[in-house]
Formats: C-alpha cells, sequence, structure tokens
C-alpha cells in the first residue's frame, strides 16, 4: 500500500509538471510530441520486462498487451510526427517520465513471483491513471495541429481500457494474496 | 422483304430478352456486405442484424490488432492487425456475442436470419 502510494505521488509529481503548464501557455506541439512517445516508450519496456519475468500468466499477457498497444500508439505517433516535420522536444515533463520509467524499472527488476507482480500491476494502474488526467488537462488541449491533436483524441479509449484492464488484474492478485 | 420482316423479328426479340434480363438481374446480384468499423476500442455498430450468406467486414482503424472471436469460437478472426480488414460469411442462423480476446471491454453481437 506504501509503495502504491508512493507510485502515485511520483506520477503525480511529474504529470503535475503538464498541470502547472495548463495555466501558462502550456507545451508546445514538439514538447507534446516527446512527452507522448516517452510515456509509450515507458510502459513498453516495463511491459517486456512483465512478459519474462511476471509470476501470473495474466500479468505476462498484460505485459505483452502493453507492449503491443503502446508500440503502435508510437508508431502512429513517429509518423505523423515525420509527416508534420515536427522534431519532438525533450522537456521537463519527458524528462521527468524518463527517470520515473529507469527508476520503476530498477525496482521491478529488484523483485520476483507475487511481489514482482503487485508492483508492477500497481505501477500501472497508477501510470494509466496518471496518463489520462494529463491528456484531458494538459495535453489535448495544449495541442495546436489538428492532426496531432486528433491523434491525442484516438489514443484516449485505450489508455482507458487498459486502465480497467489493470484495476481488474489488481483485484485478481489482491484476491489471491 | 421476308428478310427484312424476320430481322425486325430477331429485334424484338433481342429487345424483349433485355427486358426480361434486366428484371431478372437484380435477383442475381451478390449478396450484401455489411462494414464494422474497429475504432476508439469499439465495434461500429455493435449489433448487427445479416441474413444467411451475406458478408461481414470488420476493418481495423485502430493503431493495434483486436480480434473478432465469437462465444464457443463459433467464428474467430485471429489478430487483425492496425489498418487491416477481417472477412466473414454468415453461416448458420443464430445470435452470436463475440468480442476481442486483447481488450476484454470491447463487445459486439451479430444476428443472422
Amino acid at each position: 500500500m506504501k509503495a502504491t502510494v508512493k507510485v502515485c505521488a511520483l506520477l503525480a509529481s511529474i504529470f503535475g509538471a503538464t498541470g502547472a503548464w495548463a495555466e501558462s501557455a502550456g507545451p508546445t506541439d514538439p514538447q507534446i510530441a516527446a512527452i507522448v512517445v516517452t510515456a509509450n516508450q515507458v510502459d513498453i519496456d516495463a511491459g517486456k520486462l512483465a512478459q519474462s519475468k511476471g509470476h501470473a500468466q495474466q500479468v505476462k499477457e498484460f505485459g505483452k498487451q502493453m507492449v503491443t498497444d503502446h508500440g503502435g500508439v508510437n508508431k502512429a505517433a513517429t509518423e505523423l510526427v515525420t509527416k508534420l516535420h515536427v522534431t519532438p522536444e525533450p522537456n521537463s515533463t519527458s524528462d521527468s517520465l524518463k527517470k520515473g520509467g529507469d527508476e520503476n524499472l530498477a525496482k521491478l527488476k529488484g523483485l520476483s513471483g507475487a511481489a514482482f507482480d503487485k508492483a508492477y500491476i500497481d505501477h500501472e494502474v497508477a501510470y494509466h491513471e496518471a496518463v489520462l488526467s494529463a491528456l484531458d488537462k494538459t495535453l489535448i488541449p495544449s495541442a495546436q495541429n489538428a492532426e496531432l491533436k486528433a491523434l491525442l483524441v484516438k489514443v484516449r479509449p485505450a489508455f482507458e481500457a487498459h486502465l480497467q484492464m489493470a484495476k481488474q488484474l489488481q483485484a485478481e492478485l489482491s484476491k489471491g494474496t | 422483304m421476308t428478310a427484312l420482316r424476320l430481322s425486325r423479328l430477331w429485334l424484338w426479340v433481342l429487345l424483349a430478352c433485355s427486358v426480361v434480363w434486366a428484371a431478372e438481374s437484380p435477383r442475381q446480384a451478390p449478396p450484401a456486405v455489411h462494414t464494422v468499423i474497429i475504432e476508439n476500442m469499439q465495434y461500429s455498430p455493435a449489433q448487427l442484424r445479416v441474413h444467411r450468406g451475406e458478408r461481414i467486414v470488420w476493418v481495423n482503424k485502430d493503431l493495434f490488432p483486436h480480434t473478432i472471436t465469437a462465444a464457443a469460437h463459433a467464428f474467430d478472426s485471429g489478430s487483425i492487425a492496425a489498418n487491416s480488414s477481417w472477412t466473414y460469411v454468415a453461416g448458420k442462423a443464430g445470435e452470436y456475442a463475440y468480442g476481442c480476446t486483447f481488450h476484454p471491454s470491447m463487445k459486439g453481437t451479430i444476428e443472422v436470419q
């Protein structure tokens, strides 16, 4: 429980930066592109680890699904920024996301069995909640290019579905312990 | 003169045949094709009523794969990649609930009459 609170606080602080943006000018399209690509990559890396280190079969399958779905989103995002001649611009939010992702991976690598499954899924719940909040409050409202905005709107239902899947798994895992 | 009459007769016969053919041809039209769009983690339309022998095409407009998997595997597309489609010809009459094995929140129904 303590760990979950810590994860939530970390993600809130990362995406809190996007909240602060909402009050000022907001991130630019190149900054949004960097945030989107990093956010997806962080979850792909965690998913790959869950595929190999996950204990329960459902956790392995969930990890695989994250790799597939976020991989598809990143492919589309990369194709769009290439087409629009937008170069993703690293910024404080994308840097924090990368740092948070690396810390999560380091922590998960030190765990095994049911403890790994719980830590991974708890992080997935907090991560998807934080990304949905950032999409709604900052990224979608700030996007200037219509196609970039449309892509953000298009990926939102996938993040919502992943959140529900992660919550379902979280409930199942807690029953098993 | 007789030859001219005969050729006129043939013209009338040909004309009559073409009228009959035109009247018949709608009955020979290929079975209807129904399209279901997969986008935003939803099947649209989610409920579809078709007749036996008609084709249903699911077009995946999402950015990642989905499946069309009926209960008891009455039909199963397997993985449909992004920007790809899958076609199924409605067979036995009945109501078939289906979903995506990758994303359990996605649900649809096909009623075959």
